[in-house]
């Protein structure tokens, strides 16, 4: 029993125990805490069942979180030897918090010195605005005083200066009075953002298209666009990313606790364009057409003969809104299709050589004083004029050729066809001149050719088909034509995009393929070649006899048809297309060219030996004076 | 057979009180034998404490990833500007226009290159 009261006196003693100083102080320190912190709770459970605080108090209190979309910086466009032509910029645009200090200033005690500070602040705006209008010529320094000073009247936080402006007006601007101050004190908000520019200009405009930013193009807009930034905008773009953003003590910062999308910028599309080449093309062709009030439009494409890339691509027209000068408006090379005119021939031609019908270019025909037998077409008066100057009634294939002689031309078809132009017809389809192939960009048109079963098949189509009308087609097809005569009978397709880039790695890899193997044999392309190089030798073409080295090809004169159906109108005017497709050097041809000029009606002759061919020598003795492949070796000893 | 009750109603404001003046002498903890689990009580007081640090350490190497994307963007821009002003002068005709400019007699070749095997 005894024990049993001890045990139950023990805590009584114990707490009964004289305290020691160190005990009670903390002791005190212990009641202290268990005191703030009850009231902590109670504070806590007040805030969050109780009180019910004003709405600028609560979003004052509240933790603000903002989504931002991350903008993926859009690929870049560069040419075959890694140069820009399409890249992301960043530009600024400055923006004005008018309502900075007004308040501190309206609150001094001292109402004088609040005024003077005012003014001093007023007359420091009046300098930014002169300053601006110095360093942003579409700023008028009046006009932006009064809208800041209206601003801060009106309390505008977000005043717009100027939109747009480089980084290094962008730090001049900085430097300006009040500005020169910081965002607090002197009011000013700088936002960045990325827009498209293009080092070269509008060179090429038309080829590489043309976009503002990266804020992705509406599809109608992709479909109108025919530049490669239009057809590969889903690659450049890349993907959006999203993140959310808390507000700190140390700012805006990415809110972990959130959904974060990393945005994956675009890939880069490396192109077979060579910058130097497109360059001193536009510049050729620019030189001779910019004088020639009669011309409304011109073309001129440079491919690789093996490839089929295209290394240069020049689309001019007649732009209104800007005096009538030449610019990248209308891609002529793709998406202007008619007649091709003399240029055709070298089809004719080739259908008889590959047929066996004829062996040499040397056999010959006789002249008939211009006058295609079993046919209503119109006589050909230059052969007359054959048989004036050569005293002969017989002129060989090759001489018909070189004089660019339609009556030759549309004899041949005529004469070895008329049968069965089906035949003849399948032969220009499989030399890949009645379809169309998929191509890097929007646009490409079909060729016409006409169905023998038609019922506009006349007396006359085949043997006008012989020296290039009744048929319709692009440059580009016509230059694809003569590029596989050049490659001994391979056709390959023309391209733009040599390969998808990701940071300098190679993600998708095009280039070069193939549409027909073999359109006519290796001796059939050289008979063709030495008949080309006599055009340029001894024909239309004789300009080009004084190029660096040897071109091979063919000049074509077409005309458009008038409303009234006829090739010329009311007035005896005609609308010309000229055109000089060729390749070179004529001995081992490694470029094919095309150049092709559209006047509008006129009565001035705009011939394919003329403006094309000499536009097409300057940027061949270019190109055969710089190309690497050209350069002349010399052997070790 | 209902089972008797075994304690009262007047035992849980009993208990309240006891806890309570536990509380205010210190002697919660003493009261309820749990001095055998101070050491985990310490430990999970300082994960508390670690969590908060962390917590308070992210936020600041936050801010600091923000100053620093910040410079990285300005780098980037400053990049992109150069590299405009070198791709826009590098164009052929303007090259040459500015050798014509200063006077100066160089000019494209007229002839290719030779090369040694």
């Amino acid at each position: 029993m005894d024990d049993a009261n001890n045990m139950r006196q023990l805590p009584q003693q114990t707490t009964k125990k004289k305290r020691d100083r160190i005990g009670l102080v903390l002791y005190i320190f212990y009641v202290l805490l268990l005191v703030i912190s009850v009231l902590v709770i109670f504070k806590l459970v007040y805030f969050q069942l109780v009180w019910d605080p004003e709405p600028k108090i609560a979003n004052a209190l509240t933790p603000s979180i903002a989504k931002r979309t991350i903008e993926p910086v859009r690929g870049n466009i560069i040419d075959s030897e890694g140069r820009l032509l399409a890249m992301s910029y960043p530009v600024y645009d400055i923006h004005m918090d008018c309502t900075v200090r007004k308040a501190e200033f309206a609150k001094m005690k001292n109402k004088e010195k609040g005024k003077m500070k005012e003014d001093e602040w007023q007359g420091k705006a009046r300098q930014l605005a002169n300053g601006l209008s110095e360093l942003v010529p579409s700023i008028d320094a009046e006009r932006m005083y009064k809208q800041i000073k209206d601003g801060r009247a009106s309390g505008r936080k977000y005043l717009s200066i100027a939109k747009g402006v480089d980084r290094n007006t962008m730090l001049k601007i900085k430097d300006l009075p009040l500005y020169n101050e910081g965002a607090n004190r002197g009011g000013m908000i700088v936002e960045s953002r990325n827009i498209r520019k293009y080092p070269y200009g509008r060179l090429a405009r038309r080829t590489i298209g043309f976009v503002r930013d990266n804020n992705g193009l509406p599809e109608e807009e992709i479909k109108g666009n025919p530049g490669l930034e239009g057809r590969y905008d889903a690659i450049l773009h890349g993907k959006d990313g999203r993140e959310y953003l808390k507000l700190t003590d140390r700012g805006r910062v990415r809110n972990y606790d959130s959904s974060y999308v990393r945005a994956v910028d675009g890939k880069d599309l490396r192109t077979t364009l060579n910058i130097d080449y497109q360059d001193v093309a536009d510049r050729a062709l620019r030189e001779r057409i910019d004088s020639l009030e009669d011309l409304m439009g011109a073309c001129l494409v440079l491919m690789e003969v093996k490839t089929g890339a295209i290394r240069a691509m020049v689309n001019l027209s007649r732009d209104p809104s800007r005096n009538n000068s030449f610019e990248e408006i209308t891609n002529f090379a793709i998406g202007r299709r008619c007649e091709p005119g003399s240029v055709f021939k070298t089809v004719t031609l080739l259908s008889v050589m590959s047929d066996g019908i004829y062996k040499s270019l040397d056999e010959t025909l006789p002249t008939n004083h211009g006058i295609v037998k079993d046919t209503k077409m119109k006589q050909d008066v230059h052969i007359l004029d054959w048989e004036r100057e050569n005293k002969t009634h017989e002129i060989s294939i090759l001489d018909g050729f070189k004089i660019s002689s339609n009556y030759v031309f549309g004899t041949l078809a005529v004469q070895n066809y008329a049968k069965n132009p089906r035949q003849y017809v399948e032969k220009v389809y499989s030399y890949g001149l009645g379809d169309s192939f998929d191509f890097d960009l929007e646009g490409l048109l079909t060729p016409l050719i006409p169905d023998p079963k038609s019922k506009y098949w006349s007396n006359t189509t085949l043997g006008t088909m012989g020296f290039g009308y009744a048929t319709e087609e692009t440059p580009l097809h016509i230059l694809t034509f003569y590029n596989a005569i050049a490659n001994k009978g391979k056709m390959v397709k023309p391209y733009l995009v040599e390969c998808i880039e990701k940071a300098g790695n190679v993600t998708d890899k095009r280039g070069p393929s193939v549409l027909n193997a073999s359109i006519c044999s290796r001796a059939i392309a050289d008979t063709m070649t030495r008949a080309l190089l006599s055009v340029t030798e001894d024909g239309t073409a004789r300009r080009l006899k004084k190029a660096k080295c040897k071109v091979a090809g063919k000049t074509g004169t077409s005309f458009a048809t008038f409303p009234n159906g006829k090739y010329v109108d009311e007035n005896g005017r005609r609308q010309y297309q000229g055109t000089f497709v060729g390749y070179f050097p004529a001995e081992d041809p490694q470029y094919s060219v095309i150049c092709a000029v559209y006047s509008k009606p006129t009565r001035t002759s705009y011939q394919g030996g003329g403006i094309p061919a000499a536009a097409i020598k300057e940027l061949v003795d270019y190109v055969y004076t710089n190309d690497s492949r050209f350069r002349t070796k010399l052997p070790k000893k | 057979m209902e089972e008797k009750r075994k304690w009262k109603v007047s035992d849980i404001w009993k208990l309240l009180r006891n806890g309570i003046s536990a509380i205010i002498t210190g002697n919660l903890l003493l009261r309820l034998n749990a001095g055998k689990y101070f050491v985990h009580i310490a430990y999970t007081f300082l994960l508390f404490w670690i969590l908060i640090f962390e917590s308070l350490v992210a936020e600041n190497a936050l801010s600091k990833v923000e100053k620093n994307n910040a410079k990285i963007r300005e780098m980037e821009i400053i990049y992109a500007d150069k590299t405009f002003e070198v791709a826009s002068m590098s164009r052929r005709s303007e090259v040459q226009k500015r050798l014509e400019a200063m006077g100066s007699a160089v000019q494209e070749p007229d002839r290719q290159a030779i090369s040694i095997d």
